[in-house]
């Protein structure tokens, strides 16, 4: 690691490099075909708009990091909204909705994460299957129709500051917080050492099955939060919220490095693959393209950025290992 | 087992365990008797189930996500997961029914159709097996761009098609009552179960699913194999497109919607092993389909609300998983 903070330019950060140069030629491009585009208001717009994604994309930076990747935050942010729209309607009673929704999110991914490392099951599948009855049962529950919740949590995330709503703070102590706990921790160095090779993190001592659970259960965590966030901008229960909520984030963090193998990767990296994401989509979006148009275009921009990234990436691997060799040959093998 | 008749010599003689015998009947033919299990419970519970007409009905509707189950079946035994099979098997229908509405010639609509779906099919192989895209997201892409081309050829809205060849599909009887397309889905069972069974290219797909390293170090050449896996899943994609126009009389936007995921949980209740790959075969798909279209129809005759049956299909997905692992091996 401290062969590279010297160097001028470390190279395995050529692909965030290309994503950030990716981001701007996009701002740019969407500036130059929609005049209208880039006034004071994007901005804001689009980290309101997108703030559940951002939450989601954090928790899931720790999911694939540790390879246990979650299919199931789209499904239930809609079923935790509708849990929380049915319990305040019965009691009237705020608070009590917000707890049932946390209590939903949190004992359903523990529960997937206990049978992941107890049974040894496959996330993805565990996850499938949460992605399917989810949804199930917030269509079921709600009989398919939105469900009006009016309180004064509307007032509290549609408030604006500065066209800012209350959704920028949280992502960004979202943020610092998943920085904090995937570098500084003991949390987080396991979710590292899990997904490099998880027989080894086994035989090194650490308790995988408590890590594993509380892994799942930051992304409970985090679906809960962006569930309330979209019960109060929408001042209702959704129950076909969010459709491809998972396979958004997942691309996030895969745009930005870290990679789906496990062990490596970073909640910054994240951050800028959300930022590439949301502006891609807000701005095909004011293009006012047609359906077909827009997901023709999505598919392929996001198809191209992530073969360049790959191919970028496998390129830096390549340069960092001829580096590695020269310099063990010089000094006669004794090193690294 | 083995380790434990091993590790003392005075229980290497006797009988196995009966959790140990349940174990391995439950690995061999678990799916069998949940199916048989059902059927019955089924049959004895509802009277309309067992009627003729119903079992028929059940083997109409199952074709198509049959159909599509088999190329997610080859792609998931090769330890990869296709996401992209529903909007590619829209693709599929949309491209035929354009075609044959506005040129009225199905010599040119059906193969333009299947090769279209193929197209996309051999884009995923390409961009996983060359590029090195992850499956999952490699697929998630194409997905995008196949829904994004069939809404196009859609024109954005929809297109019917009277086409006596379709309808035919639907309506001709081959033996005992059943239409072509279930002859057609049955057909393409017994010729992948065949292929992936007796055919070098096909034991070379469970080789790559159960380890991708190991096969490449013997010498299969597991980029070409990787892509030709993910071209027939895009024709049976193709084809199901074909057999649901044959079905509805009508291409439109959100047909496909979430046919991939069905897709995949035929494949699991069948009895695939994800978690692993290179393990399963393609006739227990069948199985899997027809466990879920029973689940479904029965569902419908106890006038359980459409909007709970998802509910129901993911339960049913969580415990085959579930079952399926603590049949098959020590936890």
């Amino acid at each position: 690691m401290r062969l590279f903070r010297a160097a001028p330019f470390d190279v395995r950060q050529l692909d965030v490099w290309f994503l950030a140069g990716m981001t701007i030629v996009a701002i740019a491009t969407f500036a130059a075909v929609e005049p209208g585009w880039l006034d004071g208001n994007t901005l804001q717009s689009i980290i309101t708009q997108n703030g559940p994604l951002a939450i989601v994309s954090a928790a899931m930076t720790f999911s694939i990091i540790s390879r246990h990747i979650d299919l199931s935050p789209g499904s239930m942010l809609a079923l935790s909204g509708v849990v929380i729209g049915l319990v305040y309607q019965h009691t009237h009673s705020l608070a009590l909705g917000l707890l049932a929704g946390l209590g939903l999110c949190l004992v359903t991914s523990a529960i997937s994460g206990l049978l992941v490392t107890r049974l040894g099951l496959s996330a993805i599948i565990i996850t499938l299957a949460t992605y399917i009855w989810a949804r199930g049962l917030a269509v079921g529950l709600s009989g398919g129709k939105p469900i009006v919740i009016d309180t004064a949590l509307s007032s509290v995330t549609n408030h604006t500051v500065a066209g800012f709503t209350v959704v920028t703070p949280i992502v960004l102590v979202v943020y610092l917080g998943g920085w904090l706990a995937l570098t500084r921790t003991r949390l987080g160095r396991y979710t590292h050492a899990m997904g490099g090779d998880p027989a080894v993190a086994r035989r090194a001592g650490i308790r995988t099955g408590i890590y594993t659970v509380a892994i799942f259960s930051l992304m409970g965590m985090a679906t809960w939060l962006s569930s309330v966030l979209v019960v109060g901008q929408l001042q209702s229960a959704q129950p076909y919220a969010s459709p491809t909520l998972e396979l958004d984030s997942i691309i996030a963090v895969i745009i930005g490095g870290s990679r789906l193998a496990g062990g490596e990767g970073g909640i910054g990296r994240t951050l800028l693959g959300v930022a590439f994401l949301s502006v891609l989509t807000n701005g095909l979006l004011s293009l006012g393209l047609s359906d077909s148009a827009y997901q023709l275009y999505e598919g392929s921009a996001l198809l191209a950025i992530l073969s360049s990234q790959i191919l970028i990436r496998r390129r830096a691997d390549r340069i960092v290992r001829r580096r590695l060799e020269s310099e063990r040959s010089q000094i006669g093998g004794a090193y690294v | 087992m083995t380790d434990a008749s091993t590790a003392s010599p005075a229980r290497v003689m006797s009988e196995p365990s009966l959790v140990g015998r349940l174990r391995t009947f439950g690995s061999s033919y678990g799916t069998v008797v949940v199916a048989v299990t059902l059927f019955i419970v089924f049959g004895l519970t509802s009277s309309t189930f067992l009627e003729v007409e119903n079992l028929r009905n059940i083997l109409i509707q199952i074709t198509v996500i049959g159909v599509v189950a088999i190329g997610e079946t080859v792609v998931m035994l090769m330890g990869a997961l296709d996401l992209s099979v529903g909007a590619n098997l829209l693709f599929g229908s949309a491209i035929a029914a354009n075609l044959a509405a506005s040129h009225h010639s199905l010599i040119l609509a059906l193969p333009v159709a299947v090769l279209a779906c193929a197209g996309i099919g051999a884009l995923n192989g390409v961009l996983t097996a060359v590029i090195g895209v992850e499956p999952i997201l490699a697929t998630l892409g194409t997905f995008l761009v196949a829904g994004g081309l069939a809404n196009i050829a859609l024109h954005e809205s929809f297109i019917i098609v009277n086409n006596r060849f379709f309808t035919d599909l639907a309506e001709t009887h081959v033996f005992l009552g059943l239409p072509v397309m279930v002859a057609v889905m049955l057909a393409l069972y017994a010729l992948f179960s065949l292929f992936m069974k007796g055919t070098p290219f096909g034991r070379s797909i469970y080789a790559i699913g159960g380890n991708p390293r190991a096969a490449r170090l013997v010498g299969l050449p597991t980029t070409r194999i990787r892509i030709w896996a993910f071209t027939l899943a895009g024709v049976c994609a193709g084809i199901a497109g074909l057999l649901q126009i044959g079905q509805l009389g009508i291409v439109s936007s959100t047909d496909a919607t979430g046919f991939e995921f069905q897709a995949i949980t035929a494949a699991l209740v069948g009895g695939l092993s994800v978690t692993a790959g290179g393990i399963g075969r393609i006739e227990r798909t069948l199985l899997g389909t027809v466990i879920v279209g029973m689940i479904t129809n029965y569902q419908t005759i106890a006038g359980v609300s459409p909007n709970f049956q998802q509910a129901v299909l993911g339960a049913i997905l969580l415990v085959a998983v579930v079952l399926d692992r603590v049949l098959r091996d020590q936890p």
